[in-house]
């Protein structure tokens, strides 16, 4: 899932400073799971914008709203109504869902109540680790299912660098040296020769926005249908 | 999970009866009437264009009947049981058959209504065609709508005859035209000649369009009164030096080039539909057919009937149609909404098309996919069983497997693919062949019968449409020990489930792909569209089939 982070509370109050009137729109699927922006997160952050509004002589007002996902224009649709009788959105979604929201109401200002993380997963309630940079170009089938783009603090793909502590690595004593726990989880599985094959430089060019239609649903697209 | 025993199981849902109605023009005013007649309640919305003031001509009508328009308007204002909404802006549509949200701005007020169903009776509206002949309208060249409304005057009329004004019609040469538009240019053309002896026309035609009623005996009299057509296959040249237009051509019939200077140049125009239609379009998810009318062409379907349920398209939002067709289709749409509102209850297939809301994770692909409008969401995706037709298309789109169409689940149909080819005797190519219940399920029943020549292990199975297709049927046929796999659709353009084809093309196209890398020769797999009588073909197609893969 994305996880996400609320913004520190002082910073998001300036964002939004000098609005009147502020909608708060949550977001129920990947940062409700991870407990930072569905709709109990919105009740709360409204209630502490309020709380800290009370000593105001005028206070801004806040709504409420959280829609199913922010990343789908359809269930934007349903905050088309609402979204007039505001002045601004503060948006608790991933960034993909902030920027589809602000998309969707190009005359509002639309403002992030999170900082968006990384892919990752559900060790225990409220603690998330991150697993994917969502690179484009998987290599996990010869890393022994450990991501070294991930979880080397170089993204090296070969092996690791010098600065390898025997298990660790050197910018964190605490965190874990990825080619270590490769090479670890490949001799367990006696598959050590896979440590061997060079892995080509991922193609960075990636790295401008992309489009990815599935197979199987390219000719619809091609047919502008 | 439905099993065929309950797979008949009906239920009584409530409906809403009323009726919205878009567009008050001399087709919305009709249907008004009609369907507040039956006992209805109707909501009249007219829009914020100017189709309200469509003109009678534009019909193929003389003024007269102005009078019976009248009387009609009359009959909607005094009808308790229409209320009528001006300026109306729609602005969204949400729902069912029986159970539509309209949310729309009348007046500069917002309001919404529920109503079961909608009728879409926009206007068309007549745009000139001066800038295609390169012409300015001036006093002597004007268009077709200023010079009927110029006819409807005696003045003018007698003008004509005293002044032994000439008059000339270009018609055909900017533009296909239609019979409505030949109606129009042949009553203005008899018009001029029975104003009185002196004036005259001359029509400048490239195909003269009679195939509409009564139109080949207003050709005649016309001509028969004295008017004069030249039938040319190249627009004549028109200068419009100074004040007076110049038309010369080569006339075909003498032989020799010909000039003529007529007093009024009147201009045919294009009769276009209204330009809300593809707003409308959009907000009522129906589809938009051939230069912004609101049909496509199905011959599944009644004419008046849009790809939703619940969704009639009516008149000149539909077509270019004369009066008498449009309130033709008035009538038919109340035959319509008789049969789906009924008195407000309505019996329902309780399992025709079944979400599994444990394993739906709303992704709206089915919502977006299905081509009747028939699937909604509360948090899950739910199907409407008044507007469900049952094709399949969501339930093999579905990334869930959360939905199973009765009759045809994926069990079902697995079991299906298994036993038909365990039933081919050892030694005869296995050939299945996936048949839309709708077309190639009776070319091939009736190849059969007619005993044409049919591979002996050539096995059906019967689709609803070639859309409810998986791909994972396709490929798990060849793993139960198919020789050849046939998908077998409706011709493009004939699904009665409009996409069903679409669907099933991009599937298979998609699965020729998936063989390849699997090592098998796509020639083993071939998607065929037929029609029902195609039996010849069909026996033709699977006896290649057998060859190729033999």
């Amino acid at each position: 899932m994305i996880v996400a982070k609320r913004k520190p509370f002082e910073e998001i109050k300036g964002l939004i400073q000098g609005y009147k009137k502020i909608l708060v729109v949550g977001c129920g699927t990947c940062v409700a799971v991870c407990l930072a922006g569905g709709e109990k997160e919105v009740g709360v952050l409204a209630a502490e914008l309020r709380l800290s509004q009370k000593s105001e002589k005028e206070p801004a007002e806040f709504g409420e709203a959280t829609v199913q996902r922010q990343c789908d224009r359809e269930f934007l649709a349903e905050l088309d109504d609402l979204v007039p009788e505001y002045d601004a959105l503060l948006s608790m979604a991933c960034g993909a869902g902030i920027q589809f929201l602000a998309e969707r109401f190009p005359d509002t200002p639309v403002f992030p109540a999170v900082d968006t993380t990384f892919i990752g997963v559900n060790q225990d309630v409220g603690w998330y680790e991150e697993r994917c940079k969502a690179c484009g170009s998987c290599v996990l089938g010869m890393t022994a299912g450990i991501c070294p783009v991930t979880m080397c603090a170089k993204s090296l793909l070969n092996g690791p660098c010098g600065g390898t502590n025997g298990s660790s690595c050197e910018v964190d004593p605490n965190q874990p040296c990825a080619w270590h726990m490769i090479y670890e989880r490949l001799a367990r599985q006696g598959r050590l020769d896979k440590i061997i094959e060079i892995c080509p430089a991922n193609d960075w060019r990636n790295q401008k926005p992309q489009t990815l239609i599935q197979p199987g649903y390219e000719e619809r697209y091609e047919s502008g249908k | 999970m439905t099993t065929s025993e309950n797979a008949h199981e009906m239920e009584k849902i409530e409906i809403v009866t009323d009726v919205l109605i878009i567009g008050g023009g001399y087709t919305g005013l009709k249907a008004a009437d009609s369907i507040a007649g039956t006992g209805y309640h109707v909501i009249l919305a007219d829009q914020k264009n100017s189709d309200h003031q469509a003109r009678s001509s534009l019909f193929g009508l003389k003024a007269d009947f102005q009078n019976q328009l009248d009387e009609l308007k009359k009959a909607v204002n005094g009808n308790n049981n229409i209320e009528f909404l001006p300026d109306v802006n729609i602005n969204s549509a949400t729902g069912v058959p029986g159970d539509f949200t309209i949310r729309l701005t009348s007046n500069g007020k917002d309001l919404e209504k529920k109503v079961g169903a909608v009728v879409v009776a926009t206007d068309i509206v007549s745009t000139p065609l001066n800038h295609i002949y390169g012409l300015d309208f001036s006093d002597k060249i004007v268009s077709l709508s200023d010079f009927e409304e110029n006819l409807s005057s005696a003045d003018f009329k007698e003008k004509l005859c005293n002044n032994k004004q000439t008059v000339a019609f270009l018609v055909g040469f900017a533009q296909n035209g239609s019979p409505l538009l030949m109606k129009r240019i042949l009553d203005s053309v008899l018009a001029i000649s029975e104003a009185g002896n002196g004036a005259t026309a001359y029509v400048y035609i490239n195909d003269i369009k009679v195939a509409g009623n009564d139109l080949e005996r207003l050709y005649k009299t016309g001509r028969d009164k004295g008017a004069i057509y030249f039938k040319l296959t190249q627009l004549p040249e028109i200068s419009q030096q100074s004040d007076a237009p110049v038309v010369s051509f080569h006339d075909p019939v003498v032989r020799s080039d010909i000039e003529v200077e007529p007093d009024i140049l009147v201009l045919e125009e294009a009769m276009t539909p209204s330009q809300i239609n593809t707003k409308l379009a959009g907000i009522l998810r129906i589809d938009l057919g051939p230069m912004g009318f609101l049909q496509t062409d199905n011959v599944h379907r009644f004419p008046v009937n849009s790809n939703r349920e619940g969704i009639y398209v009516i008149g000149s939002a539909r077509d270019i149609q004369d009066l008498s067709e449009a309130w033709t289709d008035v009538e038919n749409t109340v035959i319509q909404l008789k049969q789906l509102l009924g008195d407000g209850t309505k019996e329902v297939p309780k399992f025709r098309a079944v979400v599994d809301r444990e394993k739906c994770v709303t992704c709206l692909t089915c919502y977006r996919c299905c081509p009747h409008g028939a699937i909604y969401w509360d948090d899950k995706a739910v199907i409407s069983p008044v507007a469900c037709q049952a094709c399949g298309i969501c339930a093999s789109e579905c990334p869930q497997e959360a939905i199973q169409i009765t009759g045809y689940t994926d069990d079902e149909l697995i079991d299906q693919i298994r036993n038909a080819i365990s039933d081919v005797k050892n030694g005869d190519p296995k050939i299945l062949a996936f048949c839309c219940e709708n077309s190639a399920l009776e070319a091939g029943k009736a190849a059969a019968l007619f005993h044409y020549e049919l591979p002996k292990g050539l096995r059906m199975i019967r689709v609803p449409c070639a859309g409810k297709v998986d791909i994972h049927y396709v490929l798990s046929a060849f793993i139960e020990g198919a020789d050849g796999v046939m998908v077998m659709a409706c011709h493009p353009g004939n699904c009665k489930s409009e996409t069903g084809t679409t669907f099933a093309r991009w599937r298979i196209n998609n699965a020729y792909q998936m063989l390849e890398e699997t090592g098998i020769n796509k020639e083993r797999l071939e998607f065929v569209t037929l029609a029902s009588n195609m039996a010849p073909d069909f026996a033709k197609i699977a006896v290649e089939m057998e060859k190729r893969i033999g």
